[in-house]
């Protein structure tokens, strides 16, 4: 297009020079309206992993603590007891998933097992809403929990865009965990170069359409239009900059995609929430011939290992965790076809340098099932939201509830949560963490924060009430606060320890295991 | 709008509503055929036209020569790329050279419905008996095509009822048959599930020959015990109690599902039941409920005229036929560009993303996807060479085939009323006016001055790359 023809056709479709534009290639500024120069979120970013079908949770992660229990009812496709990757005597993971054993000796790779919701609903469809919306079973909403943590993070957007994009989606159907009631936030593309080369030329405008439903829908294609204008340019930027060079050809296609997002995250683009999908996990029928269930599994390992090693590589690990999720797991009994229809709770995969590594919660109880022979969840999936929302993304338990649209617990997945220095807020809530590691031999770490300065007592007690160990007595000013306690002359067991300041005291379990 | 006349019959049949019928029933339509339409009554040109049994097309070849009821074997499969790909461009012939009817509309429609993939069992003769059987019921009768669907040697590999035996059932049709074809979420049980794919079981596949074949061996002849109600069901009395026991469910997921497909996404729940009812006192034929619907007040609204995003087949397609550029099955160029530009666009024809088949509307619509529209478009104005012929827009014929061409102001009137659906605002025909005078008075325009065709061809790819033109 000449260059003239070009400006034109966007005063046309975007009002009066709203909008410039990368002429020959040379990014002049992509952004519909100034924007201030502020983070809007802690610097942190969640890689979510779409595990589409329904991926069988019980041959991912194999309950060795019940091996004769578990080959009995899947004596054709299940995993031999030989063959899985042992995480701990309890526990072992499909052999596809060995290049993962190495995170997780690292403690950097987290199971947290037995996820779901209470009523599980086995519509591929009605519970990929549920996951991607955050709902009640029966609950119907129309935005997704990113989506509407990031109007928290953006509370600016669309008045004010920020410089980089919301959220970012390798595909070209938009996720409706982006689904907000601003449309849908994130930026959708396959690869960096092709998006930039096919967006040169169009753009947005402010016209506002007509009041009939057909407007609504006019007003839709606007805001598409308009997002991939901004954004195209810093996104070819960064990704020319980035420079990945672990191997993710053992991947596949979905290698492929995280070694894209890695690539941006590289080349410092401030995005905190990515999205990937993988494919092909409702295995009802021969699920364990090589391309099928053991495949997928590969490629996600593999795809894991390349995407870690490079952030850590260039110094970034500490920034990112990967979180994958399916609409369900499978049945427990295979069915005769050699696969598994749709069943209940799953494990779910957590990964990065600031996940507390190990396994959370026991293995699946292929005895005590639901009435209709399915694994009963431990953990709802909107207490990992929840503490990614507010341990790793810095919310306040008020915004998380605001977003989760209820309270949800939080649970110990990850570390605690370390803002960027430019952002520093004082703690807003008295509180005390789960010490990690936990259960620990012999020594662990306690993390606390404090709202207000006073005088602070921490003590730790052993079951019968006997106080082991003073770790803090003194006046101390409001702030985050971590200690360390050492076991070694104790024998095993569960202990307590609790904190005790301005009249109020918050107590928590540990568990010392030599 | 008083929702008790929603389903009334419009009482204006003018050009507006000519082009709003055309543009949901056709993939893409011309100047001439809405004055064509507009020579019949509305009666007449619904029901003897776009609802018109019409005979049934001659079958997809290759090279010449007949494929689809080829066996499956080593040496047929080497040629099952060409094959699937003869069929994807008969497709598109149908399509487009339809005439007047709403049948492939329906096909496709059917196949979005009672989704299978290709890319399951990659055998495209599979395919083919599928496709034919919606085209068989385009405007038939839905409980027997669903009993059809149930043993269609395709939906028996995708959905695992090849391999649901009385000693194991699989459940996955057994349940998708409820879910998505049926009746939907909400009106059967995990055990109605369980009962019904017992009732299910014994059919396979002849994987040489490629049909259905009933094996009583493998069937379940007990009690099953379906919506409170026990008998030995099997495939055809289980798929008619799904409709005696849950007639209401029935029509109203159905009429939901055609409601999202030609009117809106958003399902209006007052239209649909009163849908519904003409569903059910017509014994669920479609004909005459598709016939209300073309024909009614509601549908014909301001709120649903030009409020469909244009699926990407029916947007690749309608482009070529609003442009006049010639399409034909002997030259397979143009077809290739269109099957691939579409697979980018995320709709392959017969193979859906999942089961639940493309959810269509705003889901066609990414920052990948709308950026890459406008590539297309810009293409046919551009011209897009292919192994040396060049397929473009004719944009100084095309303007002259318009009584207006020579005055700019109703030149720019006419040809936005004709290709965009949507009531384009005074502000948008005053910047694509200015585009085509492009500094010129309004006065000296005619196409017939200097750079009058480079003109136009800035005014039709500004005017297809509007948000107004991906709807319909």
């Amino acid at each position: 297009m000449k260059r003239r023809e070009f400006i034109k056709n966007l005063g046309m479709v975007t009002g009066a020079g709203a909008v410039t534009f990368s002429i020959a290639g040379i990014p002049i500024k992509a952004f519909a309206k100034p924007f201030m120069n502020i983070q809007s979120t802690n610097g942190k970013i969640l890689v979510l992993i779409q595990l589409k079908g329904g991926n069988d949770g019980l041959n991912t992660i194999i309950p060795l603590d019940q091996y004769s229990s578990y080959i009995s009812k899947r004596p054709v496709i299940g995993v031999a007891e030989t063959a899985a990757v042992k995480l701990t005597n309890q526990t072992g993971m499909h052999p596809s998933l060995l290049p993962l054993k190495q995170l997780y000796d690292e403690g950097k790779f987290t199971v947290i097992q037995n996820v779901g919701y209470s009523n599980p609903n086995r519509s591929h469809f009605r519970s990929t809403d549920i996951w991607l919306s955050a709902s009640d079973y029966n609950q119907f909403l129309y935005d997704g929990w990113v989506g509407r943590y990031l109007l928290k993070a953006f509370p600016n957007y669309p008045n004010t865009p920020p410089p980089h994009p919301m959220a970012i989606q390798i595909g070209s159907v938009q996720s409706g965990v982006f689904d907000s009631t601003q449309g849908g936030l994130a930026v959708s593309f396959n690869n960096p170069d092709e998006f930039y080369t096919l967006v040169s030329g169009i753009s947005a405008d402010t016209d506002p359409p007509p009041a009939t439903l057909a407007g609504v829908e006019l007003k839709f294609l606007k805001e598409v239009a308009s997002l991939s204008v901004q954004y195209a340019s810093v996104i070819k930027e960064k990704a020319d900059i980035g420079n990945p060079v672990a191997n993710y050809t053992a991947g596949g296609t979905f290698g492929s995609q995280l070694k894209i997002i890695v690539d941006l995250i590289l080349g410092g683009l401030t995005t905190p929430v990515y999205l990937a999908t993988m494919d092909g996990f409702d295995t009802h029928s021969n699920q364990t011939v090589a391309n099928s269930h053991p495949l997928l599994l590969t490629r996600l390992a593999e795809s894991i290992k390349a995407f870690q090693s490079d952030l850590e590589k260039y110094g970034l690990a500490d920034k990112v965790v990967i979180l994958t999720f399916s609409e369900f797991g499978r049945r427990v009994n295979e069915n005769a076809s050699g696969g598994t229809d749709h069943g209940t709770a799953a494990p779910m995969l957590l990964v990065g340098k600031n996940v507390q590594g190990g396994i959370f919660g026991s293995n699946a109880s292929l005895t005590d099932l639901d009435n209709n022979g399915d694994i009963k969840f431990k953990v709802d999936f909107r207490q990992i939201y929840a503490s990614i929302l507010k341990d790793h993304f810095g919310m306040t338990t008020n915004e998380v509830d605001n977003i989760l649209i209820k309270h949800f617990d939080t649970i110990p997945i990850i570390k605690a949560a370390t803002g960027v220095e430019n952002d520093y807020e004082l703690p807003n809530e008295f509180a005390l963490k789960q010490n990690y590691p936990n259960p620990f031999n012999p020594a662990t770490k306690i993390e606390y924060s404090l709202r207000e300065p006073g005088d602070v007592k921490l003590f730790v007690y052993d079951l019968l009430g006997k106080k082991i160990a003073t770790l803090v007595d003194s006046f101390q000013s409001a702030g985050s606060y971590s200690v360390n306690f050492n076991g070694s002359s104790l024998s095993s067991g569960t202990y307590f320890y609790s904190i005790e300041t301005g009249g109020q005291k918050i107590s928590k379990k540990m568990i010392l295991m030599k | 709008m008083d929702t008790s006349t929603y389903l009334n019959k419009i009482s204006v049949w003018d050009a507006d509503a000519a082009r709003h019928i055309l543009s949901r029933s056709l993939f893409g339509f011309t100047k001439s055929d809405v004055t064509f339409a507009l020579t019949k009554t509305l009666d007449d040109f619904v029901d003897n036209f776009l609802l018109k049994d019409l005979a049934e097309p001659s079958a997809p070849k290759y090279s010449g020569a007949d494929w689809v009821n080829l066996p499956n074997n080593t040496a047929n499969q080497t040629n099952y790329t060409n094959w699937f790909r003869s069929m994807v461009y008969w497709w598109f012939d149908l399509m487009l050279n339809q005439g007047y009817s709403l049948r492939e509309k329906m096909v496709l429609f059917l196949h979005n419905h009672f989704v299978s993939e290709y890319g399951a069992f990659q055998i495209p003769q599979f395919m083919y008996i599928q496709n034919k059987l919606f085209r068989q019921y385009a405007f038939g009768n839905l409980i027997d095509l669903t009993k059809k669907v149930t043993i269609d040697p395709a939906m028996l590999i995708y959905l695992n009822g090849n391999v649901s035996t009385k000693t194991a059932p699989n459940e996955n049709y057994a349940r998708e048959l409820q879910e998505l074809f049926t009746i939907g979420i909400g009106n059967y049980t995990e055990e109605d599930i369980k009962q019904m794919a017992k009732a299910l079981t014994g059919w396979t596949v002849d994987g040489t020959n490629l049909i259905s074949v009933f094996n009583t061996s493998r069937a379940d002849t007990g009690l099953k015990t379906i919506y409170g109600k026990t008998a030995n069901y099997n495939y055809d009395t289980a798929v008619s109690l799904i409709f005696s026991e849950k007639p209401i469910a029935a029509s109203e997921f159905l009429c939901k599902k055609l409601y999202k497909e030609f009117a809106y996404y958003e399902p209006n729940a007052a239209y649909v039941t009163q849908l519904a009812a003409v569903m059910r006192s017509n014994n669920f034929n479609l004909k005459p409920v598709l016939s209300t619907m073309l024909k009614s007040e509601y549908f014909h609204s301001a709120d649903i005229r030009g409020a469909r995003i244009k699926p990407p087949v029916e947007f690749l397609l309608a482009a070529l036929k609003q442009l006049n550029i010639s399409f034909s099955t002997a030259n397979q160029d143009l077809q290739n560009y269109v099957r691939t530009t579409a697979d980018s666009l995320q709709q392959t024809l017969f193979n859906p993303p999942d089961v639940r088949g493309w959810e269509g509307q705003r889901k066609w619509i990414s920052t990948n996807t709308y950026p890459a529209r406008n590539s297309y478009t810009d293409s046919l104005v551009a011209g897009k060479k292919i192994n040396n012929i060049t397929y473009k827009l004719d944009a100084l014929t095309y303007a002259r085939s318009y009584s207006s061409s020579e005055q700019a102001v109703q030149f720019i009137e006419d040809v936005t009323k004709q290709l965009i659906q949507f009531p384009l605002s005074q502000a948008r025909k005053d910047s694509l006016l200015s585009i085509m005078l492009d500094g010129s008075a309004v006065y000296d325009w005619s196409t017939y001055s200097v750079g009058a065709s480079t003109r136009l061809e800035k005014l039709f790819k500004a005017l297809m790359r509007l948000p107004e033109f991906q709807l319909s």
